[in-house]
């Protein structure tokens, strides 16, 4: 009878890159290789219908549906027909999958989840257990998962495209996405204090915290302190952002007001959790927008209120 | 027949004959009468032939002012161009429905706007330019005039639905971009009527400098213009500004600015593309 034994394994680390041992031709093929089979792998999964799709049922109260993943391309003005002017932000929904699914117990949860990736990226400089969720979808390896809570009416198959006309104009938004990193910031700046005044008297104090707290009786700093720290690079949301207007051509998401992150970060965006915003999210595309060619949508969809260029001059 | 056939065509030939010789005649009976009459008068004199006249109307479209509106250009920045394009269909939608006319930092413009709260709903405001400023949809322009004693600057959204009718009264430039100087130059270079005519301008060649040298207030002026930070020219600093107080002020030059390469931005070509663009969708 033998013990079992425990053998040890002797690793090789492998700290190249992979153009490293591969000759100029074989690097450009593998790039080329790479294009074309996303190509072919968004225009499979094109049209859900052709392989077992999953069944699609209609919009319940109470029922939650997915969200997309974007990035923030700029911001622009926008006016009313009444003529008052907002601030808008652009987000491009580009190449945005269902990867995967997990059911109720998997995720451990009370809700079922999806896993909605974004931006297209080259497979050459991610991890191998990485890519391997996107090769049992059939899609091209994306730069940034998020997970959403559904409800189990509203479970997509993976490998379905997901669009920006999944959003409708009127309704309202969640945007969820890392701040700026501003790095090791003041309390004036990362948590808003007054500070002291300028002149009068003040030796060597404008900008500092003061007093940390009451004296001799908890004899101690609360924790939670707001001190000076780290600011920014945190995920951040922003709720109740309505939509003015949705481009089907480009997949561009108008959405008001500001959105935490930097110009061409991905973003996530989800139907509003305000209860008062629930009146406006009502019947919204269920479970998203398929662009099978049943529905003609027009390239430009606009608010009611929404002041249009191309509209001849009205009041 | 044949001999008859032959002898009818000789007599024709003979006739032929006559008249070309009858003809050849006439031309030298009428130069030699000619000659015969003008020997009296004098020499003749020398009447050039009339010279073709070459209308050339393909010439007209280049030499047509090439004019893009300043903000189409994009800033330099690190945004998709995706979005400026975007944003630019947007612009020319509206411009096919209101004429935004060119106009520079120093032209006299007439804008008319809806307003809620004036018994007729619009609102005519006549004025100087003084900067434009602002890329894309939010592009904003100043029209300073003083009315009543009162200097009045009003900045207007170029792209704003309430807009009706942008007209340009006078097309001119000045020595700078910016005027923001008249607010402390006499209030004399910052008056116009209301009741102005617009003045003729040409659509070709160049557009027509006001070499003009603006008089100041007294100091203290709410920038100092005199540094050479804001670059001016079109300020007579001869008249309230001592050598000392220049010399002075050019302690604040940063001479190493244009060599900065940095802060180089060339849209020359940025600049053809969007034209090219923008003129063949205006023309759609």
């Amino acid at each position: 009878l033998h013990t079992p034994v425990i053998q040890c394994i002797r690793t090789h680390r492998t700290n190249t890159w992979w153009d490293e041992h591969l000759t100029e031709d074989n690097a450009s093929f593998l790039k080329k290789v790479v294009t074309e089979e996303y190509k072919q792998q968004t225009t499979d999964k094109l049209n859900p219908l052709k392989d077992e799709p999953w069944p699609r049922h209609e919009w319940v109260e109470g029922s939650r549906r997915v969200g997309l993943v974007a990035v923030k391309l700029g911001m622009m003005p926008v006016w009313t027909k009444s003529g008052e002017r907002h601030v808008v932000t652009m987000l491009q929904v580009q190449d945005c999958h269902v990867v995967k699914h997990l059911s109720k117990e998997e995720y451990e949860g009370h809700t079922a989840a999806l896993i909605v990736g974004g931006k297209n990226v080259s497979p050459f400089h991610r991890p191998e257990g990485y890519l391997e969720v996107f090769r049992n979808a059939g899609v091209p390896p994306k730069q940034k998962l998020t997970t959403f809570c559904v409800s189990d009416n509203a479970i997509i198959k993976p490998g379905t495209p997901l669009y920006a006309a999944h959003f409708r104009p009127g309704q309202y938004v969640d945007v969820t996405a890392k701040t700026i990193g501003k790095g090791f910031q003041g309390v004036m700046k990362r948590w808003g204090f007054k500070g002291q005044p300028a002149s009068h008297g003040q030796t060597k104090t404008h900008r500092r915290p003061g007093s940390l707290g009451p004296g001799g009786d908890p004899a101690k700093v609360f924790k939670g302190k707001k001190m000076p720290g780290r600011m920014g690079n945190i995920y951040d949301t922003t709720h109740g952002l309505k939509v003015w207007r949705v481009n089907t051509k480009y997949n561009i998401l108008y959405v008001n007001g500001s959105v935490p992150g930097h110009r061409n970060c991905l973003v996530k965006v989800r139907d509003s959790i305000l209860p008062t915003r629930l009146e406006n999210n009502k019947n919204p595309p269920f479970p998203t927008f398929f662009a099978d060619g049943d529905e003609e949508i027009p390239e430009d969809l606009y608010d009611q209120d929404m002041f249009q260029f191309g509209e001849p001059m009205a009041e | 027949m044949a001999a008859a056939c032959t002898s009818r065509t000789r007599q024709m030939m003979g006739l032929l004959r006559i008249l070309r010789n009858f003809s050849q005649n006439e031309r030298l009976l009428s130069t030699s009468v000619l000659r015969h009459n003008v020997a009296s008068d004098g020499p003749p004199k020398f009447t050039p032939p009339s010279k073709p006249v070459i209308i050339d109307k393909t010439q007209k479209e280049a030499s047509l002012r090439r004019f893009l509106s300043p903000e189409f250009i994009p800033p330099r920045q690190r945004t998709n161009p995706v979005k400026f394009s975007i944003e630019r269909k947007d612009m020319i939608q509206r411009r096919k429905v209101l004429n935004i006319p060119e106009f520079y930092a120093g032209s006299i413009l007439a804008v008319t706007m809806t307003d809620p709260h004036v018994n007729g709903n619009m609102n005519r405001f006549i004025g100087i330019c003084i900067q434009r400023s602002g890329k894309g949809l939010g592009a904003t322009f100043i029209l300073r005039n003083v009315v009543d004693g009162q200097g009045v600057e009003i900045c207007y959204e170029l792209y704003s639905p309430r807009m009706r009718k942008i007209e340009v009264l006078k097309l001119e430039k000045r020595l700078d971009d910016n005027l923001m100087y008249l607010r402390d130059a006499l209030p004399e270079y910052s008056t116009f009527n209301f009741d102005m005519q617009p003045v003729h301008y040409e659509i070709t060649g160049d557009v027509p400098v006001n070499l003009l040298k603006v008089k100041m207030r007294p100091k203290p002026w709410s920038k100092r213009w005199e540094r050479p930070k804001f670059n001016i020219k079109g300020i007579h600093f001869d008249l309230c500004l001592t050598p000392e107080m220049m010399e002075h002020a050019q302690k604040w030059a940063e001479p190493w600015r244009p060599y900065d390469m940095l802060k180089e931005y060339d849209t020359s070509s940025l600049e053809e593309h969007i034209f090219k663009e923008v003129q063949e969708n205006l023309r759609k």
